[in-house]
């Protein structure tokens, strides 16, 4: 196991380095072109001095162009039942911490270089040790007035609904859980990022609005064990593989930013190879999982009102062993959510969230019927209250509590027996925030 | 007599009211640049357009450096709802997207009136928004068409 991570770990970094020297091939030729491109202007007598191609090696001018930003935050968590980030069900727990640090540095004005770290404790899947969240280049190819297209190259953050892109940031979530309908947490990672090629297309009109479109080729990162548990079980000991994925979502704003709609569709495949110790013989089998979301806001000065839908389609195939075979479903969520500004200072959150793993079976009892685990295993209905004090721009305080019906998005690495689950729980949380 | 009188006054009342509001509008603020950069005008949607940092050069290459007072700040609230007709919270939204997506980057917070003009005035390709009690010479003023 821990070798296997370590190689794994391995070829991640030789890859970035690979990327790395591309990066700075393609850096220094797109450097030598812009001096190029203001002797041009220069000779035309058109400019004044640029002072972004002229200095271009300054320190100065590199760190000009160079941001650098950050975040902390911790919570605590405490449940009725059920274990959520750490041991929550016997007098709370303040498991839940999220560090992220985040430089940007615009070296030409076509040409962006982005990366995030970030350290995320939360129950046993996660425990802190810092993980590079995004690495990427973004390249405008081609840019006029307010259309843009462009290319992305690196480890970038999966485009889908309204919240993955910045989902582990406290002050871009509408509260301190997600909901978990469809940004769950225990299959964090393969949805979080992925190194990928994204295109990447934008569109501005004064009438109509704003559109911008995403696509990207991806190989998703399903190395953890939390991961692995959540799409075969426990029992199964061998590895999860990625196989070429795609991911794809479109956006529409009007021009006020008072509508804003979104589709976004993955195609994710992941290859299973057995391991020596499975308790049942399997083959080498592949898992296919295609969601599609349907995300909508509205935004007034005191209000947001955000709703997403998604249709998710888990296939199965080729494992050879007729109880993984027969996995062809399509789960389903939904959540409609209020927002409401009393003032800038002082916002409250309602929100209902609903989770069904298999459409076809919402209560769950088929699957009880035939495996003998908990239906409520199988939906989640959560209603949320919450409250957020901005102290400061910089500081944010929050409150929530849950009430939920079903355990279907709980971590089973944190709830390793289904048995010992209990379905109508509680959930009360604090959290405070800090960003410079 | 006494009630033509009363009339007269209140029309005077009225037009004094909407002389005041008026120039209160008009003079507030203005959206100010570096001289460097030689537009005389914009449009709204060009200027929504750099306020959401998806602009990164002016038409004569020179890059855009954008500028904002706080999200609490009186000034700042005006600016987006009249000129941007967004709400601070949707312009903070959308900047922390991309920040936080590493698809782009924020426009840089200054502290108060005095740090904007020093910046605007010192910064090649600046832009931002002055209340007018600080524009001078070394300052060059935009039209929004």
């Amino acid at each position: 196991m821990c070798y296997r991570l370590n190689s794994r770990q391995l070829f991640s970094i030789i890859a970035l380095l690979k990327a790395l020297t591309i990066l700075s091939a393609f850096m220094l030729s797109m450097h030598t072109s812009s001096v190029f491109a203001q002797e041009k202007t220069n000779g035309t007598g058109l400019g004044n001095e640029n002072p972004e191609s002229s200095t271009w090696f300054t320190a100065k001018n590199l760190l000009d162009n160079l941001q650098i930003q950050g975040f902390a935050s911790q919570a605590f968590i405490a449940t009725s039942d059920n274990d959520v980030f750490g041991n929550t069900d016997e007098g709370g727990s303040f498991g839940f911490t999220e560090l992220g640090l985040n430089a940007l540095l615009r070296p030409l004005p076509r040409l962006q270089l982005s990366g995030q770290m970030l350290s995320r404790r939360a129950g046993k899947d996660n425990n802190g040790t810092p993980r590079l969240d995004f690495a990427f280049f973004d390249y405008t190819i081609y840019s006029h007035e307010t259309n843009q297209f462009g290319i992305r190259f690196g480890r970038l953050k999966n485009p889908f609904g309204f919240y993955n892109d910045t989902r582990d940031v406290p002050f871009t979530r509408p509260s301190i859980l997600l909901p978990q309908s469809i940004y769950f947490d225990r299959t964090r990672n393969v949805g979080l990022s992925a190194d990928s090629i994204q295109f990447y297309g934008e569109t501005s009109n004064a009438k109509w609005g704003d559109f911008t479109v995403q696509f990207g080729i991806t190989r998703p990162i399903v190395d953890d064990r939390d991961t692995e548990i959540s799409l075969l079980g426990p029992n199964l000991t061998g590895n999860l593989s990625p196989d070429v994925s795609l991911i794809g979502r479109g956006l529409y704003e009007t021009p006020n930013k008072r509508f804003r709609f979104a589709v976004s569709g993955v195609w994710f495949n992941a290859n299973y190879k057995p391991g020596v110790n499975d308790p049942i013989s399997v083959s080498p089998g592949s898992i296919q999982f295609s969601p599609i979301y349907i995300s909508a806001q509205y935004n007034t000065e005191r209000w947001s009102l955000t709703s997403e839908y998604a249709l998710r389609k888990f296939r199965y195939s080729n494992f050879e062993d007729s109880r993984l075979d027969s996995q062809d479903f399509f789960g389903e969520s939904f959540y409609f959510q209020g927002e409401y500004r009393f003032s800038h200072k002082w916002e409250a959150l309602i929100r209902y969230d609903m989770l069904f793993t298999d459409r076809s079976d919402r209560d769950g009892s088929e699957f009880a019927a035939a495996t003998k685990i908990p239906a409520h295993t199988r939906f989640a209905k959560d209603l949320t209250v919450g409250l957020r004090w901005n102290i400061t721009p910089r500081i944010m305080a929050r409150l929530e509590y849950h009430r939920i019906n079903g355990t279907a998005w709980l971590a089973p690495l944190d709830n390793p027996d289904a048995f010992d689950t209990t379905k109508n729980w509680n959930l009360f949380a604090a959290q405070l925030s800090f960003r410079f | 007599m006494r009630k033509q009188n009363t009339n007269y006054f209140c029309i005077l009342l009225i037009s004094i009211f909407f002389v005041i509001t008026d120039v209160k509008a008009e003079n507030h603020y203005r959206i100010v640049t570096h001289p460097d950069v030689n537009e005389v005008s914009i449009t709204k949607n060009y200027l929504r357009a750099i306020f959401s940092m998806r602009l990164r050069t002016w038409p004569n290459g020179l890059v855009i450096k954008v500028f904002v007072l706080p999200d609490d700040n009186p000034l700042h609230h005006r600016f987006s709802k009249e000129q941007l007709s967004l709400f601070p919270y949707q312009l903070r939204q959308s900047w922390d997207r991309l920040v936080f997506s590493g698809t782009g980057q924020a426009p840089i917070t200054v502290a108060s009136d005095e740090e904007m003009y020093n910046r605007i005035k010192n910064t090649p390709g600046a832009i931002g928004y002055l209340d007018t009690s600080y524009i001078d010479d070394e300052i060059h003023v935009l039209q929004i068409k």
